[in-house]
């Protein structure tokens, strides 16, 4: 999991929304830069990092959201929550497929039927969630949530 | 779960008292749901403790450094709850999808004692060394030196 990224000049004495336009500034930069590659579903931490990066975005939207014009904040975290259940969702299987996948051997006989039949099944979910979340990362909706929280970060800095 | 409202935020006051806010009602929260959380069944609740244990650690992601080491400690502190309760959780997911495979529900019911028994020992372990108590006097030290004109950073109240 990548961690988080320094936020430049932090400072505990600076008012409330100063330190929520630097800190949101650069959780949503970490978003967009774990964007690539997402989708694949032989590279699974690729999905994970960019997850992790989304709900500190999210966090941060939460944390400050006094700091920010209401109508203005409100649809912003509804579109990174929508990002964030996505990828959630998307997460969650690849978890409980690798989880499952490592108990094949040690599982008796008469049961190994039963546990490839869920694996499949959760397999299916995978697709199902990558399909669902492939609109969300597209260049275009990244874009256009980079400029929405840009302007967010803005009128937090006035 | 709907987090609860953190009262008196003020935008233009400096992050520290703010953020010493936000700390409060979010270790509030958590402390909450620990007796009905501490019943091995009650795992509507322990889901809850899970998620409020989730905002605490990202709220002190962002404002630790404005509290010193105590927060630190109380961060990785919620990380290790959140962790144990959220693998009760899958266990919880997991074990209806299972039916059929007994094997794998013996061993998901094993697994969810276990880190029951782990969350409560770890909980207790937190109380005990003063992880809970040590967050508040941090934030209560560093405000009060905000309060009385001093510069903040980590004066003991004398």
């Amino acid at each position: 999991m990548a961690r988080a990224r320094e936020v430049p000049g932090f400072d505990c004495e600076e008012p409330f929304a100063a330190a929520a336009a630097r800190v949101v500034e650069v959780r949503a930069a970490e978003v967009f830069a774990h964007s690539e590659g997402v989708l694949d579903l032989e590279e699974i931490e690729r999905l994970h990092d960019m997850r992790v990066a989304t709900r500190r975005l999210r966090a941060a939207l939460e944390v400050f959201d006094s700091c920010f014009p209401h109508k203005r904040h409100r649809k912003a975290l509804k579109r990174v929550k929508e990002l964030a259940d996505a990828l959630g969702e998307r997460r969650d299987c690849d978890v409980a497929i690798e989880f499952l996948s490592g108990l094949e051997a040690e599982t008796p006989r008469d049961d190994r039927a039963g546990l490839a039949a869920l694996v499949e099944r959760l397999r299916a979910e995978q697709r199902e969630a990558n399909e669902a979340l492939a609109p969300y990362v597209k260049p275009k909706r990244l874009k256009k949530l980079r400029r929405r929280l840009r302007k967010l970060v803005k009128a937090a800095k006035r | 779960m709907k987090a609860r409202q953190v009262e008196g935020l003020d935008p233009a006051a400096p992050l520290r008292p703010n953020a010493a806010r936000l700390v409060r009602v979010r270790l509030d929260e958590l402390r909450s749901f620990a007796p009905i959380a501490l019943e091995p069944p009650a795992s509507k609740t322990q889901h809850e403790m899970r998620i409020a244990a989730k905002r605490l650690r990202y709220v002190l992601e962002i404002v630790g450094p404005c509290f010193g080491p105590e927060a630190d400690a109380a961060r990785d502190a919620a990380k290790r709850l959140q962790s144990v309760l959220g693998e009760i959780h899958d266990c919880d997911a997991m074990l209806p999808r299972a039916w059929g495979i007994e094997s794998l529900r013996e061993r998901l019911r094993a697994r969810r004692e276990q880190l029951f028994g782990e969350f409560s020992e770890l909980w207790r372990e937190q109380a005990d060394g003063g992880t809970w108590v040590e967050l508040e006097r941090s934030l209560d030290r560093h405000t009060f030196s905000l309060q009385s004109g001093e510069s903040g950073g980590d004066k003991e109240i004398e």
